[in-house]
């Protein structure tokens, strides 16, 4: 299990994020934002059709950095997000 | 804002009513200027962290500035303390925008380099000022200066004397007419000055100056030779 900041780690999920992606500006957005939500972040694997990304923290916010991330940086495209629970807040 | 004067004029402060906001730009830097209902003014980067909306477009709540976006509020040291779509979560610290120190001197709103900008480099205090009127220019900054060293004041026929009271603000005197202009670089080639006079300073004929002062300062120098 992955922490946010704060110790908080609600929930965990994982995406992977696929399309047309360059994969350095996508994770620097990723972490960016990350960041910004104060969510825990573990980057997995990446090539430039997919980026496999975990975050934990608050529900709210990973729904957040989803909606971000689907848009992506400008340089980016993503065209599909598939999600999977690792850890729901129901289990906490 | 790195190469900037410690201190950039960005409003006459008669410009931003309470519970209101603006925009400024100071060398290329976009700025939320705002208002609180208590009157104390703030100086912010003009986005909004969460979409990158300009703040400017905003609204004021109490003590709050809301994005006209999604509504996510910031209180006034520029925490997010409120979104409207989760209004139970625990909003981070990390949610916030990049503040500005923000000080009102000589009827001027001035905006800081940094958050902790040095307020005792502010110019020193007058009192007995009156407004006249700020004006936009497409000139650099050092033409901005020659000029106003070079145009004499209303009811004169001679060039001012010029002081140069910090390196953006100048006071030009003639006779009893005492005009002191701050100088906003909003960009290489967009100078905003905003003007205050001396009390009993011939307001409207100060007005008219400014007015005809811009048509100079916009003139191509080629044109002007």
């Amino acid at each position: 299990m992955i922490t946010g900041q704060g110790d908080v780690a609600l929930a965990e999920v994982a995406f992977v994020f696929s399309g047309d992606l360059k994969q350095a500006s996508f994770r620097q957005f990723a972490q960016h934002r990350a960041e910004r939500l104060a969510l825990g972040i573990d980057f997995g694997a990446a090539s430039e059709r997919f980026f496999d990304v975990t975050v934990a923290g608050d529900e709210a916010l990973i729904d957040m950095f989803e909606m971000a991330c689907s848009l992506g940086p400008y340089d980016c495209i993503i065209h599909d997000v598939t999600r999977r629970d690792i850890v729901s807040p129901a289990s906490n | 804002m790195t190469s900037q004067p410690i201190w950039s004029p960005v409003a006459l402060s008669n410009m931003v009513e309470p519970s209101t906001s603006t925009g400024a730009v100071v060398n290329g830097a976009e700025l939320v200027v705002w208002r609180d209902s208590s009157g104390k003014a703030h100086v912010w980067e003009d986005r909004c962290p969460h979409r990158g909306m300009r703040m400017s477009f905003g609204f004021v709540r109490g003590d709050h500035l809301a994005c006209l976006y999604h509504g996510w509020q910031y209180d006034t040291a520029g925490q997010c303390s409120h979104i409207p779509a989760h209004p139970q979560l625990e909003v981070p610290q990390t949610i916030r925008m990049q503040t500005f120190a923000a000080a009102e001197r000589n009827g001027i709103i001035w905006a800081g380099a940094t958050a902790d900008a040095n307020a005792a480099l502010l110019p020193a205090e007058r009192t007995g000022l009156v407004t006249v009127r700020s004006l936009y220019a497409d000139c650099t900054s050092a033409k901005a200066l020659k000029v106003l060293a070079a145009t004499p004041l209303p009811g004169s026929a001679d060039a001012p004397t010029v002081e140069a009271i910090t390196e953006n603000y100048v006071s030009l005197t003639s006779g009893p007419i005492r005009l002191l202009v701050a100088i906003q670089i909003m960009g290489e080639e967009k100078t905003a000055l905003h003007m205050m006079a001396t009390e009993g300073a011939p307001v409207a004929a100060l007005a008219r100056y400014a007015q005809d002062l811009r048509l100079i300062l916009e003139t191509p120098v080629a044109e002007a030779a």
